[in-house]
């Protein structure tokens, strides 16, 4: 009786240790403060740092847009709330708006960060209750974001000047 | 040390002791600390290590320092068998990381240190070894190569600029070592591969000497499978042995019997 509980315990201890080991190299983290954070994402006790983003929306609507995405990446380091995801992606929509072109390498991360928030909220649509944005919803800002990275006619009509910042 | 105590001791050893062990090596080798962030890299095994593990694994097989028919067989009980079957997978993944820890990460010398293990390794496979050269061996074999990887290379490709840095630059100048080129790390890659490679080498010697009788000290595969016989086929191979010896038989049998017989 003595054998089989140290060979069940034994088992149950090693398996959930070799777990631990396939998790963190899927995962990938640098740093112990990273281990900590994906460990609360997966458990699913995760929460962003409200103070910091609170600080990066005020930064965001005085158009200081990096510094914005500066503070809402350390206020959800593990890339895990849909929200501060759907923030970042709108930032680099209008800090890469032009007149006249469009900044593509920030229309591309805008893209990348909207598909995330996308990702995070598979099971609704994502909906941001802002007055100050023009867009509230994930798939409108995905779809401006896709439209300002494709090459078409459109990009040579003179009245394109026109178009007003969402 | 009564027979119950060794009995859970060699329980506490096969099945959390031995597992951590080379859980933890899976873990840690193939953790390097970046140079300029010191940010954690985790590089997973590449193909060759699981290899160069088959092939450490039959080694560890024929040199006796794991004994399948000790840890698996049909009159063990189910739970048994999984138990061990799950520290023998753990020892694998420990064999590939072991690997992962002092292979250079990419290019020339990736190759070059893979075909040296590859070709010794082979080699040993048709080497006669019992289980206390086997280990020697091994430790020897990693220890050489850390030295290599984490001492003469890490000073090599040093950003600080390394003392063998300075001597190969005098050497070899304007000479390229472009296809020689290795990613650099903190040092600290070093100590966690030093102590990965001892956690492995103190493993495999747990496994060597956890799994015996006291009376049964590593010795000659022969002795083992003999001291295995039953007590009618020992007195047959003593006779047989004393056979070719007339002139010692009449001095063996004046020796009291075993008491087993």
């Amino acid at each position: 009786m003595q054998s089989k509980i140290s060979q069940v315990a034994g088992l149950a201890l090693t398996i959930a240790y070799a777990v631990f080991i396939v998790w963190i190299y899927a995962t990938e983290p640098r740093s112990f403060r990273e281990v900590a954070t994906s460990a609360e994402v997966a458990s699913g006790t995760y929460q962003i740092n409200q103070e910091k983003f609170n600080s990066a929306l005020d930064l965001f609507r005085r158009e200081q847009f990096r510094a914005a995405r500066d503070e809402w990446q350390r206020a959800d380091p593990a890339q895990g709330d849909s929200r501060t995801q759907f923030y970042i992606a709108y930032s680099f929509y209008r800090e890469g708006w032009g007149r006249v072109y469009y900044d593509q390498e920030l229309f591309k991360k805008g893209l990348e960060a909207v598909n995330r928030a996308i990702a995070l909220t598979a099971a609704s649509p994502l909906t941001v209750d802002d007055p100050n944005l023009r867009m509230h919803t994930a798939a409108e800002l995905k779809a401006e974001l896709e439209q300002g990275t494709e090459s078409s006619l459109s990009d040579v009509n003179p009245l394109k000047v026109l178009r007003t910042r969402k | 040390m009564t027979a119950t105590d060794r009995s859970r001791n060699r329980e506490l050893v096969d099945f959390v002791v031995l597992p951590v062990f080379f859980l933890t090596v899976a873990l840690l080798g193939g953790l390097r600390v970046g140079a300029e962030n010191r940010a954690f890299i985790f590089v997973a095994p590449p193909l060759v290590t699981l290899l160069l593990a088959v092939l450490l694994v039959l080694l560890l097989v024929r040199g006796r320092l794991i004994r399948f028919q000790q840890l698996v067989g049909t009159e063990f009980p189910p739970l048994t068998n999984v138990a061990h079957i799950w520290m023998l997978l753990t020892l694998f993944f420990a064999s590939a990381q072991a690997f992962n820890s002092v292979l250079p990460e990419g290019g020339l010398l990736h190759w070059l240190f893979s075909f040296f293990f590859l070709w010794t390794l082979w080699n040993n496979q048709f080497s006669s070894f019992d289980a206390r050269r086997l280990l020697r061996s091994l430790a020897i074999l990693f220890g050489t190569a850390f030295v290599l990887k984490h001492m003469l290379l890490a000073s090599l490709y040093s950003t600080e600029g390394g003392w063998l840095k300075r001597v190969a630059g005098t050497l070899l100048q304007g000479v390229s070592l472009g296809t020689l080129d290795a990613p650099t790390f903190a040092p600290a890659t070093g100590y966690i591969s030093f102590f990965t490679l001892t956690l492995y080498v103190a493993g495999l010697t747990l496994l060597a000497f956890a799994g015996k009788d006291e009376t049964d000290g590593l010795g000659h595969p022969l002795v083992d499978e003999y001291l295995k016989l039953p007590a009618s086929h020992r007195l047959a191979v003593r006779e047989a042995i004393l056979d070719d010896q007339p002139q010692s038989v009449a001095t063996v049998e004046r020796l009291p019997a075993r008491p087993d017989e």
